[in-house]
């Protein structure tokens, strides 16, 4: 199944790649966050980006989505620079994307129907019949065909989140995004999304890059797995090689075990002499 | 003694930083002219920014009316010359209370509402979930509202104006008994067209650019949290206030005074 993928330490390399990152820099303001990324997204594949919270791995998807300008680097979309478009150009190649964001970011002002059937307005001159089958389907493939006529304030975050991945494929777009798709979900909308990516995926053969840092549903559903840390792709390989990867900041984070490379503890002074301070000494 | 200078420094490059941001802003946003399949986005925003504020500018225009018509009686009764009261209150209200007093309460009322609404939009990502479905939120989200400000000001003014020379009316010639031939006459008489109707008129449509702007874009570069728009919203009414009255000066000198 990934004939196309090598040795997990070499860079991954295909014919069919459709996001290329290379040498990607970062920084807000002193706070560099990334120093000199290289990724390759493949076509028609589930690739998850996964690393500790912070390490700017939303800042990555904005980065891919023309939202965000590096310092150094370049992303390139199926062979053309995002950071070298117009504005119009960049306009242009987002309706090739879609992205399911952490809060949903449904339109409060429409309804659920309004909200699956803007990008089909906005982008189509369907005539409204089409417009009306294309928004039900994409409904129905998410389970909320029923709730058609609810505004997002009466769904619940999972259903909100379910609605807004119907809306990120209403175009059938090449490529879609997915942002910290699995939190704050209770079991069975986490359930229900793992399954919902993965069969929305193969269905219509779209090229996915989820950002999470669940790690037993992304690894369930991902074909090839990049971790980030401080800056830079600490490991990248299938689920299966990471599970017995040996390097040990890869096992913490893998594993989730609490202290490791990665500290428990934020840095800090001696505890002891912390709590025996006297109160001109106190910070 | 270089920290005061540095800290001067960097306010003055934040203060061009961003007065050069909204500058692009607005470039970008008003080439989004009213299409004719964004006719309904503007229609609909007329409605909240123009229709819906048309209630408060009417009733604050005719109390205001009604107060120059008791206060410009008493004035001019000393003088025996109530029957000026028709110009007073008509050049008072034309030339300058109509276009500033509109102004301020469409900040109120308008602008803090732009500003709350567009950020709360970008707290919640729907601004950046528009772009990258491909849609420009400066065309579709901001556009719409700025073109609607800039024209729905201007057309309140006038309301404010007729319903505020009306309630002056109501005190002067119905209530003090000032005769109504005076009141109407003189005031068709002392009120020129270009002079006084059309200055007026200049004023609220820049007016109204200026504050739809500084609200629009308030809402748009604000940090999209409950503080940050807390403070937009604020800084909106703040800066429209000040715009309009500092504009209201510099106007007026030009219109009306030796600069002019």
């Amino acid at each position: 199944m990934f004939d196309n993928y090598r040795d997990v330490d070499e860079p991954y390399v295909t014919d069919t790649t459709l996001v290329d990152v290379e040498g990607l820099h970062f920084s807000r303001g002193e706070n560099d966050i990334f120093r000199g990324v290289d990724l390759r997204i493949p076509k028609g594949k589930i690739t998850a980006v996964m690393g500790p919270s912070g390490t700017g791995k939303t800042t990555l998807l904005k980065l891919i989505g023309g939202q965000l300008v590096p310092d150094a680097g370049r992303v390139c979309i199926d062979g053309e620079d995002v950071h070298g478009l117009s504005r119009r150009a960049l306009f242009r190649m987002r309706r090739r994307m879609g992205m399911l964001f952490q809060s949903g970011a449904l339109f409060s002002d429409l309804s659920v129907f309004e909200n699956v059937a803007f990008p089909l307005r906005v982008h189509t001159d369907l005539p409204e019949a089409m417009v009306r089958d294309i928004v039900l389907m994409k409904l129905q493939s998410v389970g909320l065909r029923g709730a058609r006529n609810l505004s997002p304030a009466e769904l619940s975050g999972g259903m909100a989140r379910r609605v807004a991945l119907a809306r990120a494929v209403a175009l059938d777009p090449e490529l879609v995004l997915y942002d910290e798709p699995f939190v704050g979900q209770d079991p069975i909308s986490m359930g229900v999304l793992v399954q919902l990516i993965k069969t929305v995926n193969q269905a219509l053969g779209l090229t996915a890059v989820i950002v999470s840092h669940d790690i037993k549903e992304t690894l369930s559903i991902a074909d090839y797995v990049y971790i980030i840390a401080d800056g830079q792709v600490m490991a990248h390989g299938t689920p299966q090689t990471l599970d017995v990867n040996r390097d040990a900041r890869v096992k913490q984070f893998v594993h989730g075990e609490p202290d490791g490379p990665v500290p428990f503890h934020y840095p800090a002074p001696d505890f002891y002499r912390d709590i025996l301070a006297t109160k001109g000494e106190r910070s | 003694m270089m920290r005061p200078i540095a800290s001067l420094g960097r306010s003055t490059l934040d203060a061009l930083s961003a007065l050069g941001r909204a500058a692009m802003f607005l470039a970008q946003s008003a080439v989004g002219i009213p299409s004719r399949e964004g006719w309904h986005l503007w229609l609909r925003q007329m409605h909240f920014i123009g229709v819906m504020s048309l209630a408060i500018v009417l009733v604050s225009g005719l109390f205001i009316g009604m107060v120059l018509g008791l206060q410009g009686y008493t004035i001019l009764v000393g003088f025996g010359a109530e029957d000026a009261l028709g110009q007073m209150v008509a050049l008072s209200l034309l030339r300058e209370l109509a276009p500033v007093v509109a102004a301020l309460l469409f900040a109120g009322r308008a602008g803090s509402a732009l500003t709350a609404e567009i950020g709360l939009m970008k707290a919640t990502e729907q601004l950046t979930s528009m772009e990258m479905i491909g849609v420009d939120p400066l065309r579709r989200i901001v556009a719409p509202r700025l073109w609607a400000g800039f024209i729905s000001m201007p057309l309140l003014t006038v309301g404010f104006s007729v319903v505020g020379i009306w309630g002056g009316y109501l005190v002067g010639v119905q209530w003090l008994g000032v005769f109504d031939g005076s009141y109407w006459s003189n005031m068709q008489s002392s009120v020129a067209f270009v002079d006084d109707i059309l200055n007026g008129m200049l004023k609220s449509v820049v007016f109204g650019l200026v504050v739809t702007w500084i609200a629009v874009f308030q809402g748009y570069d604000l940090i999209p949290t409950s503080e940050g728009i807390s403070r937009a919203t604020t800084r909106t009414v703040v800066y429209s206030s000040l715009a309009v009255l500092g504009l209201d000066f510099v106007l007026t000198a030009l219109m009306f005074g030796e600069l002019g």
